[in-house]
């Protein structure tokens, strides 16, 4: 199977600063691939890159094989490729369905009188919403009445129905409880399931392990290695992340300084 | 993993939607559903200052009254909505009020003369729209501004505003050498223009003979397919329509026309008295006739009361019985005896009193409803509270100093806590007892029939008296037939979709048909009016303009894509950006929509005066920001509406309009904005609250 997206030896540079270098994976059709790294390891530039927020410096970002630099976020969207970010996701005020098809309403009549066609984008929302498992309770509630999980589940079904072939997902579960974590966790699989290259970036690798088929592991701004799950385990993937010599000094000086507890 | 998977949130099962959804989401009534909109605050507050004027000063319930508060709120109304829009989109614009005074005199300098006078000496063809490309580009200049340099628009159309406070100043010294700028009567096909910009209706000139006929179907007609349209969303339909509903719908409706008739052809107080009786009569059989037509009947209806439900009941009838008396014992006519003696107590007793009611009232609504699962109901008893308050504080801070003060103080308040408690019982006993809250609603319709009848006897102004009278009558009736109705059919639970559809219609078209019946008694007169020498009232253009105004920033906001965008810019500006909304390029257009509206003001006032000072609009900026605030826009962007910006500016014309009227000294008028403003802010503070939190 070819890539949807094949990154080669990325990087990044701001003025003399280098905030991303030699990043190299990709990402597949059906397949959960996830991006690990500790704060300022450099995965929020990685997704920047991504989704067209910004542009890479060097290496070459393939898109179905074919070449790209991204000037806009639009851009990306438009080539299918979809951000969902942590708190910018939604607009608490607005109702679920007009945050739903915010940017690609639905409309009606001719110019210069056209509107939003307000009953088709209601009951579309509320089937997509519903074929992701996501049961909202009335269309016109506002977002800021949603729960954090579901919330970040409105934004992935979002991408899914405007035709995204690639799903961004920034840090979704930080922010969110257990359960909830468990939640869209659940809705990134349902993502994958319906064909979708996922690309779920976050900083904890339980979260990361059941769900991802391939992980990337970012560390001050390089990639430390790029794994298929069958070669690594889970374990191997938290020494990578923290990295690996470094914490096991770190739970040495704990447990001395703990008393051993 | 899977078990993490499957495990939903405690509070929200699993189930399968069709029967979650009776269960999570309860269906909204008619009522609630309104609560949540932005602009109803403003409306209960405009309808509550009106109420207010026409009592205190009679020539608000008349057309010299009425046409120039419309008059007002135009020019202001106009700023207001787009002023609005550009506060959703989480702006401000501190050189709108000056821009249109700049707009108008750019105008008129185009069309000046040139030679000594100065002036470009254009026709107005070629000058009004070079100076709509002036407000583009003045609006382009701000949003382009604030949008390249990240500063706050607040300090950005601060410089605006006195860069043109300046060159307003400047230019009109430079060019004609004189700060008032002169006139646009001079510039080519100004005939037609002002037919466009300056047109008046003057209410003398146009008779009906009629219109008092129209007005009586449209607004009856209006206010039948108003309740109509509630029976429809409120209730569930039956299988089968009712014939003997239907027949006692007939009944009532012939019997409302007789009771017209009956007043129609009387002066006496006793035919009004039996005329009065067969309408309210007659329209409670019509109303129940209407559900026993249409609608399913509840089974099982019960009647207990409980202590707390009696007792609220028992103390509200007391104090709407006080209201009355109080007004009654302190007669117009020997008033000052009266007022000698308790002159030095009317102001502790008023600040007490009012300290107290309020007080009171907030505790009531504290202890009442907290943790009640109906958190609307609440919402309403607590702006109604907070409305009611505030317009006791300010009748209290501005009547005091007029004769018949006390009086009329002690009335409001104590009948107006009066019906609060009398509603607050109903609810009360609603929880436990169906029957018993209809017995509460009859015994409310029947105080406000008391007070309709005390009313028509007690008060000295005609106008008031008999329209007061009327409205009181259509209340209690309404009141009755809810009382009768509210309880014993099946109210809905769950959405009816051609039921909701119909019903909204109807309501459309029943408040259409009461506006166009108020309008045409606004507009038009007749003999008995022009032999009783009415002031010769005028309907100008600008209203027109201010409607279209508003109708079209409705639309847009509500539903069209640019709207969408508005709310997401101002809601959460990153947000919108992500997702591919031109955040940058909406600001910037909804900067361009205020300077047009503002071209559109300036060239109004500029055919209204055909001159304008240079200062013409500095300052106006916060008032239309008032006005925005108070029909329902958050300072802080993202929620708002451009129908309660209209409404807002209402509320601010009937204040600079009311307070001249009422004969107070005008220059109150601050002090009464000050305080619609901090009611409108508190309130809008709570219903964003509930909207972000509520679930």
């Amino acid at each position: 199977m070819s890539a949807l997206i094949e990154l080669e030896n990325i990087g990044k540079f701001y003025g003399n600063i280098v905030a991303l270098q030699g990043v190299t994976t990709e990402v597949h059709a059906g397949e959960v691939t996830c991006v690990l790294g500790d704060n300022g390891a450099g995965k929020s530039t990685f997704i920047k890159i991504l989704a067209g927020v910004h542009q890479h410096s060097e290496g070459t970002l393939k898109l179905e094989g074919e070449e790209v630099s991204f000037g806009s976020p639009r851009e990306a969207l438009d080539r299918g490729i979809a951000a969902v970010y942590q708190d910018l996701a939604m607009v608490p005020l607005m109702s679920v369905w007009r945050n739903f098809f915010l940017g690609a309403e639905p409309t009606k009549g001719v110019w210069p009188v056209r509107w939003v066609d307000t009953g088709k984008a209601k009951s579309v929302a509320k089937a997509e919403l519903a074929k992701m498992g996501i049961d909202i309770r009335d269309t016109e509630q506002p977002v800021g009445t949603l729960s954090g999980g579901e919330r970040q589940s409105v934004a992935i079904a979002r991408a899914v129905h405007f035709g995204a072939k690639v799903l961004i997902l920034d840090e979704p579960t930080s922010a969110l409880g257990v359960k909830q974590s468990g939640v869209v966790l659940k809705y990134i699989l349902a993502a994958r399931d319906r064909g979708l290259g996922v690309i779920f970036i976050t900083h904890n690798p339980h979260h990361a392990y059941p769900v991802g088929d391939r992980f990337m592991i970012l560390n001050r701004g390089k990639s430390m290695g790029n794994f298929p799950k069958d070669e690594i385990s889970r374990d191997e993937l938290v020494q990578m992340m923290a990295g690996g010599a470094e914490l096991d000094q770190l739970t040495h000086e704990l447990e001395s300084a703990g008393g051993g507890g | 993993m899977t078990d993490t998977a499957v495990v939903k949130e405690s509070d929200k099962p699993a189930a399968a939607p069709a029967a979650a959804d009776d269960e999570r989401l309860a269906y909204r009534g008619v009522f609630q559903r309104l609560l949540v909109r932005p602009e109803i605050g403003a409306i209960i507050g405009a309808a509550a200052i009106w109420a207010f004027f026409w009592a205190v000063a009679n020539e608000f319930g008349t057309a010299g009254g009425i046409l120039p508060v419309l008059a007002v709120s135009s020019t202001l109304g106009i700023m207001a909505v787009a002023v609005s829009l550009l506060m959703i989109g989480g702006e401000f614009d501190l050189s709108s009020g000056a821009a249109t005074g700049a707009l108008g005199i750019v105008t008129i300098l185009l069309v000046r003369d040139i030679g000594e006078l100065g002036g470009a000496g254009l026709s107005l063809w070629v000058a009004i729209p070079l100076s709509l490309v002036v407000a583009l580009a003045l609006g382009w200049f701000n949003g382009t501004m604030v949008e390249r340099t990240k500063l706050p628009s607040f300090i950005v159309t601060l410089a605006t505003f006195f860069i043109l406070r300046g060159f307003k100043l400047g230019f009109s010294k430079l060019i004609i050498d004189n700060i008032t700028v002169g006139s646009i009567e001079d510039g080519g096909g100004h005939a037609f223009w002002v037919k466009v910009f300056g047109s008046t209706w003057v209410r003398n000139d146009h008779q009906l003979e009629i219109r008092d006929a129209i007005y009586t179907i449209a607004m009856l007609g209006g206010i039948a397919l108003l309740v109509f349209a509630v029976y429809e969303l409120a209730y569930v339909r039956r299988d089968r329509l009712n014939p003997a509903g239907l027949i006692a719908l007939v009944a009532g409706i012939a019997g409302v026309v007789v009771g017209i008739l009956v007043m129609h052809g009387t002066d006496g107080v006793s035919s009004n008295t039996l005329a009065a009786a067969i309408i309210g009569g007659s329209g409670i059989v019509g109303l129940v006739g209407l559900a026993l037509w249409r609608y399913q009947p509840a089974s099982g209806v019960t009647m207990s009361f409980d202590s707390k439900a009696l007792t609220n009941a028992g103390v509200g009838i007391g104090l709407v019985v006080l209201g009355l008396l109080a007004a009654w014992q302190i007669d117009v006519q020997s008033q000052e005896s009266v007022l000698d003696l308790v002159g030095l107590l009317k102001w502790p007793l008023v600040i007490l009193g009012g300290m107290g009611a309020g007080y009171s009232l907030i505790q009531r609504g504290v202890v009442e409803f907290a943790g009640d699962s109906n958190e609307q109901v609440n919402a309403w008893f607590r702006v109604g509270a907070a409305a009611v308050a505030t317009a006791f504080v300010v009748y209290a801070f501005m009547f005091m100093t007029t004769e018949q003060g006390l009086r009329a103080i002690l009335f409001g308040l104590l009948v107006g806590a009066g019906f609060i408690m009398l509603a607050m019982a109903a609810n009360e006993a609603g929880r436990t007892s169906a029957g018993a809250k209809s017995a509460i609603q009859l015994v409310t319709a029947a105080s406000i029939l008391a007070l309709a009848f005390f009313i028509r006897d007690q008060s000295t102004s005609v106008k008031f008296r008999s329209e007061v009278f009327t409205i009181l009558l259509v209340l209690a009736m309404v009141v009755g037939a809810w009382a009768l109705t509210g309880f014993r059919f099946e109210t809905r639970k769950a959405a009816h979709l051609s039921a909701d559809k119909l019903g909204t219609r109807v309501g459309i078209v029943g408040m259409v048909s009461m506006l166009v019946g108020l309008a045409i008694k606004l507009l038009f007169t007749t003999d008995a009016e022009i032999a009783a020498g009415l002031p010769r009232a005028q309907f100008r253009v600008e209203f027109l303009w201010f409607i279209l105004v508003a109708a079209i920033a409705t639309f847009v906001l509500g539903r069209t894509k640019f709207g969408s965008w508005i709310f997401a810019v101002g809601g959460n500006k990153e947000a919108a950006r992500q997702i591919g909304v031109p955040a940058a390029r909406t600001k910037t257009q909804l900067f361009m929509i205020v300077s047009v509206a503002a071209w559109l003001v300036g060239l109004l006032l500029a055919f209204r005066l055909n001159t304008l000072q240079s200062g013409t609009g500095n300052g106006l900026e916060f008032e239309y920001i008032i006005a925005a605030v108070v029909g329902g826009t958050f300072l802080t962007g993202g929620y708002g509406s451009a129908f309660g910006a209209s409404i807002g500016a209402l509320i601010m014309a009937m204040s600079k309009q009311g307070i001249p009227a009422a004969r107070w000294n005008s220059d109150w008028r601050f002090a009464f904005l000050g305080v619609i403003l901090l009611a409108a802010v508190i309130a809008n503070n709570y219903i964003r609250t509930k909207a972000e939190s509520a679930r």
